[in-house]
């Protein structure tokens, strides 16, 4: 075989050559300088979920990325540690009852167009946020940013916000050339029309530029002149929409050096001579739930039958199914946070019990229909994946589960509706704080999505607004670990698991710093 | 009085030939094939060597070996169980399709043949506008509307695929129609739908079944193809086009997709074989009439 | 895909030597039946003919874009929410802005009617998942598409008429059944499934060609004239981008090129035989002219016209029909950019894709029918 191969690649080299020889000349004196087709180039592949580069309005992994090569924030996280925070454009002071911010701006960072960083621009940054109503709006929900002088910017929250600076980092917080922007529609309103001019223009201080921007096919990056911190190695940054079986393919023939989304199988077959893998900690859950409205949900809205399908679930057997790496947390926030739960009986593989659980429920063999959807894969592992492996462990206690797949777009309405009877879904951590996670409580965001209203759980009521106004990292654990206790005897949603967060990177480069809020810092890359 | 034209209208009618078929190789090969897949379709359950539906998780993707001879797909399930049983799924599906299709496009394109005039403009405008719109992006817009499920699949299929039955029909139609025999018997008093059916159908007949023939390989690749494209069947039900997809997501493990793909493969391959020799077996005076359907 | 196959299923049949052409009954089926023709239509039956097609034209493509609005707006489910994404959707007022800006929140015949005058300033809205104007979308999807469809055309053309070529000469012998055979089975082939076998084998496990899309990602796309990658990297003289572009054109067209050459084969053996048949053949045989001259001076030349309407008519087909390979291949053409759009009910999107392939489709169809409007004036008075 492999003399064949080569023997093909000699010819196919021979044919090439001889274009190639009077190309090189040609290609410099088109550019008028280095070609563009030999300049150093890092290649990232990433199955993308890119909707939009403009920081106010991007909320997906790739768009994140993206923003945070683009853009500084005013603070940021330590590296991979994002429990740490460290000074981006501004260092700060948090108040004692935790609702006033002070951010100071420290030393000169400058934009892509050689003008300063000011305080205007970044009071201006999260109002656009706020104004925009988009998808990252509510991370300053509450929150007043006002100028105090050149240097100096304020933000006061309502209610006491202790995560505060740990939301402040996320790219979508990036802090943009307020006159580029204005100049351009750009508003801190629904009227701002920026979007277009921030798809294919940089209005940042951070280390690199966009070039070209196809949000189906591809990013490419070029370096920002102006960036105040050290020069990046690579000149060159492609990100390309590729998906996750030809990742591995790409990485290991070289044709790429990092890949986001490879399977846990792909991994596990990877050769690991040419390749590294940085594992770091899954911020995703991926849950089961259903709907406590008996007009919905029918005989699954009823705890009883949840604690049966709690027990039903071979979890072990799922962590096989999500490799290496992956874990059952024992209540929704993920195991790397503040106020974890590491385990829970009530989520343990027991058919004995579920049987005898399931008889004194109102389940009486009706099918249960499963909305997931089709088109997502979390950490490599496909939910579809997921449901089906659930459905043979369900029907092994006598529960029939009938799949109901739909396209993300599709199912997630039919999830936020509150109307659909029961479903696989996953959710992803926005700031690394358990308040991230209070959406699961009794009329919280996804609390209405199975139809769970405070009314019907006024215990779990009551320890998530305690969990909600506790102050100070033990106190806020303590009460986060009983409400998920809570959650799990009588809450409609079933933690499953965490997938493995893997980044796969050619073994020659290093300083690769990744984690789950920003994905991957380029500009630290040599 | 019309006796003697009846003889001569009976005996322009189009048949199919069979000495000629018989002599074609390709007749018994997709006999042959075709009669395969039937006896696994009907006695599958029987051959199958484990539940197509239920795997264990320390089986998964397991290459081919003695126990499982087609390996096993990511969930552990055995991909030769799933295979047989696909074809349960796809078989009477695509069988009930092409008989739909002939059916609706029939009947349409005879009233369209027979009436002429406004009908005739009405049922064909609307075919050339399904023509003219591109048959799988048209499928998956009607899917994505209705829904993934095999059933409206199914419905997406007969909508695009109904129009070729009804230009073949109405051709033949008109063919006939204007016979003297049928002109005669229409004289005399014969009502619409019994020289439809009585008079115009059995000349007719031969050369749409041969297009069914052909059409039952359309039938079976667009139904995998949107279950490809997660648009058709609903997991676990093992259908073909649905388990080829299975295989691009376990890009190591390439039985996964490989067998289904064979199995779509050799039935359809099947089914054309069939179809070509019976057009070629049909008598030729039908032949301009079978081939006029163009665009 | 069986789309593809749909206009030449009927016109590549096997028929048995010294048949009638089939040419005639390209046009008739959507030829309006008239009996005899009369006034204008006997003084300038072409003219005529040329703006009775036009009309139709002209009306099924109104036809399509009712029937892309129609289904569109079959969709149940809400596309503000796949717009907006996981937070916006919940809020009330980020939702009525989004329906008001797309016209969401008119009554229907309101919305086909302020469809159709946008359409006419080819104004296809805005797609709701890239943000962009769909007529930007299509501009770079399409010449995608059509250079991987050309590819495909031409390899197929050339080889497909060489095989019917040699079969019709060689008819009823092995050669014959053997053309006939492999063309089953490459119509019986699916798309998918032969893409990503093909994709697996020369591009996994041999390593022969680059991997998906049209271009390595270390170099920038050529700057745009044409839309096709190879052609534009040759105006800006750049090689390497010429031969990698040209790389990863070759599987891809492959899987396209392996099922249209049957049917193009079949075509042109029937073609030929109709040819063979004929007097001046016969003639140009008596003359005494050298083998090669007959069959390429006289054969071949005969048989062209109808060959080439076939190739034009599976150019339209391939456009719509490459949707499968694109999948596969990660092509960013028409096919990746309905599939997305389809699944995400990106309603812009799929109505201006479904339109610019139906147009295709109709204008390739309207051209072959001038075609034969002009060689045969038989085809003008039926």
């Amino acid at each position: 075989m492999k003399r064949v191969r080569s023997l093909v690649a000699v010819s196919i080299a021979a044919a090439l050559l001889v274009s190639a020889c009077g190309s090189d000349s040609a290609d410099s004196g088109t550019s008028g300088g280095a070609s563009p087709d030999d300049v150093k180039t890092l290649v990232v592949n990433d199955a993308f979920d890119l909707k939009t580069s403009d920081p106010a309005r991007a909320f997906e992994l790739t768009g994140s990325v993206v923003d945070h090569a683009v853009y500084e924030t005013a603070l940021n996280y330590d590296g991979a540690d994002v429990k740490k925070i460290v000074p981006g454009i501004a260092s700060f002071k948090l108040s004692a009852d935790n609702k006033v911010l002070t951010l100071t701006l420290e030393g000169t960072h400058t934009f892509s167009d050689g003008t300063p960083v000011t305080a205007d621009d970044i009071v201006f940054s999260y109002q656009r946020v706020q104004g925009i109503a988009g998808n990252p709006s509510f991370l300053l929900d509450g929150v007043t940013a006002a100028k105090v002088d050149d240097k100096t910017v304020t933000l006061t929250s309502k209610t006491a916000n202790p995560q505060l600076p740990f939301i402040l980092p996320n790219p979508s917080l990036g802090i943009v050339n307020s006159k580029a922007v204005k100049a351009n529609g750009g508003t801190t309103d629904a009227k701002d029309a920026a979007e277009n001019y921030l798809n294919t223009n940089s209005a940042g201080s951070g280390p690199y530029m966009i070039d070209t921007y196809d949000v189906q096919s591809q990013v490419i990056f070029k370096t920002n002149p102006n960036y105040a911190g050290t020069k990046p190695a690579y000149g060159r940054v492609v990100m390309a929409n590729v998906p996750g079986a030809t990742q591995k393919v790409n990485i290991q023939a070289g044709t790429a050096q990092v890949a986001f989304s490879l399977s846990p199988d792909d991994i596990a077959a990877l050769d690991t001579s040419k390749t590294k893998v940085i594992a770091s900690a899954s911020t995703t859950t991926i849950f089961m739930w259903f709907n406590m409205d008996a007009a919905f949900g029918k005989t699954a809205a009823d705890a009883q039958f949840v604690q049966a399908m709690r027990h039903a679930i071979n979890y072990a057997d799922l962590l096989k199914l999500a490799g290496a790496g992956s874990a059952q947390p024992g209540g929704l926030v993920p195991l790397s946070f503040v106020g974890a739960l590491d385990k829970d009986d009530n989520n343990s593989y027991d058919v004995d019990k579920a049987k005898s659980l399931l008889a004194e429920s109102k389940y009486k063999g009706e099918e249960i229909t499963i909305l997931y959807s089709s088109d997502v894969a979390v950490g490599g592992v496909k939910i579809g994946d997921v449901a089906q492996a659930i459905e043979q462990q369900a029907a092994a206690i006598g529960v029939k589960l009938k799949l109901n797949p739909q396209p993300s777009s599709t199912s997630l309405d039919s999830f936020r509706s509150g109307k659909s009877q029961a479903g696989v879904a996953y959710w992803g951590a926005d700031y690394p704080d358990p308040a991230d996670y209070l959406v699961f409580a009794p009329g919280g965001d996804l609390g209405n999505r199975a139809a769970w209203a405070e009314s019907m759980a006024p215990d779990s009521t009551k320890l998530a607004t305690a969990a909600a106004e506790a102050s100070g990292d033990e106190a806020r654990a303590a009460a986060y670990i009983a409400l998920q206790k809570q959650l799990n005897v009588e809450g409609p949603f079933i933690p499953l698991f965490q997938p493995a967060d893997n980044t796969v990177v050619s073994s020659s480069l290093s300083n690769v710093v990744v984690n789950p809020i920003w994905g991957l810092d380029f500009a630290s890359i040599s | 009085m019309t006796e003697p034209l009846k003889a001569e209208f009976v005996a322009k009618r189009q048949l199919i030939r069979w000495p000629v078929a018989w002599r074609q190789p390709l007749t018994m090969i997709g006999l042959v094939i075709v009669a395969i897949w039937l006896v696994v379709a009907v006695f599958g359950v029987l051959l199958e060597p484990h539940d197509p539906l239920v795997g264990a998780t320390p089986d998964r993707l397991l290459a081919p070996s003695a126990e499982h001879l087609f390996g096993t797909d990511s969930l552990g399930r055995d991909v030769l169980s799933r295979v047989i049983a696909g074809a349960r799924v796809t078989l009477p599906l695509s069988i009930l399709l092409v008989v739909l299709s002939m059916v609706i496009g029939t009947v349409l394109g005879a009233l369209a043949g027979y009436f002429g005039k406004a009908v005739d403009e009405i049922i064909m405008r609307i075919a050339d506008l399904v023509f003219a719109f591109p048959t799988i992006i048209l499928a998956m817009v009607v899917t994505a509307a209705l829904g993934p499920g095999l059933e409206n699949a199914v419905l997406a299929i007969l909508l695009v695929s109904w129009p070729q039955y009804a230009r073949v029909t109405r051709s033949l139609v008109l063919g006939a129609r204007n016979s003297e025999y049928v002109i005669a018997n229409r004289l005399l008093g014969v009502g619409v739908v019994r020289s439809l059916t009585r008079d115009i159908l059995p000349n007719i007949a031969a050369p749409i079944l041969v297009l069914a023939t052909l059409d039952f390989g359309n039938a079976v690749l667009l139904l995998s193809g949107l279950s490809f494209l997660g648009l058709g069947s609903v997991p676990p039900t093992p259908e073909w086009g649905a388990m080829v997809s299975d295989g691009v997501a376990n890009f190591d493990s390439w039985w996964i997709a490989t067998f289904p793909g064979l199995a779509i493969l050799t039935i359809v391959m099947a089914f054309n074989f069939l179809g070509d020799s019976l057009r070629d077996a049909l008598d030729p005076r039908s032949r301009r009439a079978t081939t006029g359907r163009a665009v | 895909m069986p789309e593809q196959r749909k206009p030449p299923a009927g016109s590549a049949s096997t028929d048995p030597p010294g048949s009638a052409p089939e040419n005639v009954a390209v046009i008739d089926a959507t030829t309006p039946q008239d009996d005899r023709p009369r006034g204008l239509r006997a003084r300038h039956p072409l003219l005529v003919y040329i703006v009775v097609r036009l009309g139709v034209s002209v009306l099924l493509i109104l036809g399509v874009t009712l029937i892309t609005f129609i289904l569109t707006n079959l969709v149940p489910s809400n596309p503000a929410a796949s717009a907006l994404g996981e937070r916006a959707s919940s809020d009330p007022a980020a939702v009525a802005a989004f329906n008001a800006k797309y016209g969401l929140d008119k009554p229907l015949p309101q919305q086909y009617v302020i469809y159709l005058s946008r359409l006419a300033q080819l104004d296809f809205g805005d797609s709701t998942q890239t943000h962009n104007p769909v007529a930007k979308d299509l501009g770079s999807a399409f010449p995608a598409t059509a250079e991987l469809a050309l590819t495909a055309l031409t390899i197929a053309s050339v080889l497909g008429v060489g095989l019917g070529l040699w079969a019709a000469l060689r008819q009823r012998k092995f050669v014959d059944q053997a053309v006939r055979v492999v063309s089953i089975i490459g119509i019986s082939t699916p798309t998918f499934w032969l893409a990503l076998i093909v994709y697996y084998l020369f591009f996994y496990k041999l390593g022969w060609f680059p991997s998906s899309g049209r271009l390595d990602p270390q170099f920038n796309p050529p700057k745009d004239h044409t839309g096709f990658y190879t052609i534009d990297a040759l105006i800006a003289g750049r090689p390497k981008v010429f031969w990698n572009a040209v790389g990863h054109l070759i599987l891809p067209a492959s899987v396209l090129v392996l099922y249209t050459v049957g049917l193009l084969a079949r075509f042109a053996r029937t073609a030929v035989l109709d040819v063979l048949g004929s007097d001046y053949i016969t003639a140009a045989r008596a003359k005494g002219l050298s083998a090669r001259r007959v069959t390429f001076g006289y054969i071949l030349r005969g048989a062209l016209l109808p060959i080439l309407t076939v190739v034009g008519l599976t150019f339209g087909s391939l456009l719509s029909g490459a949707v499968l390979t694109e999948t596969v291949f990660a092509w960013n053409g028409l096919g990746q950019y309905a599939f997305k759009a389809a699944t995400t009910l990106d309603l812009q999107a799929i109505m201006g894709v479904g339109i610019v392939v139906g147009v295709t489709y109709i204008a390739i169809n309207f051209v072959v029918d001038l075609l034969y409007g002009v060689i045969d004036p038989r085809v003008r008075n039926r």
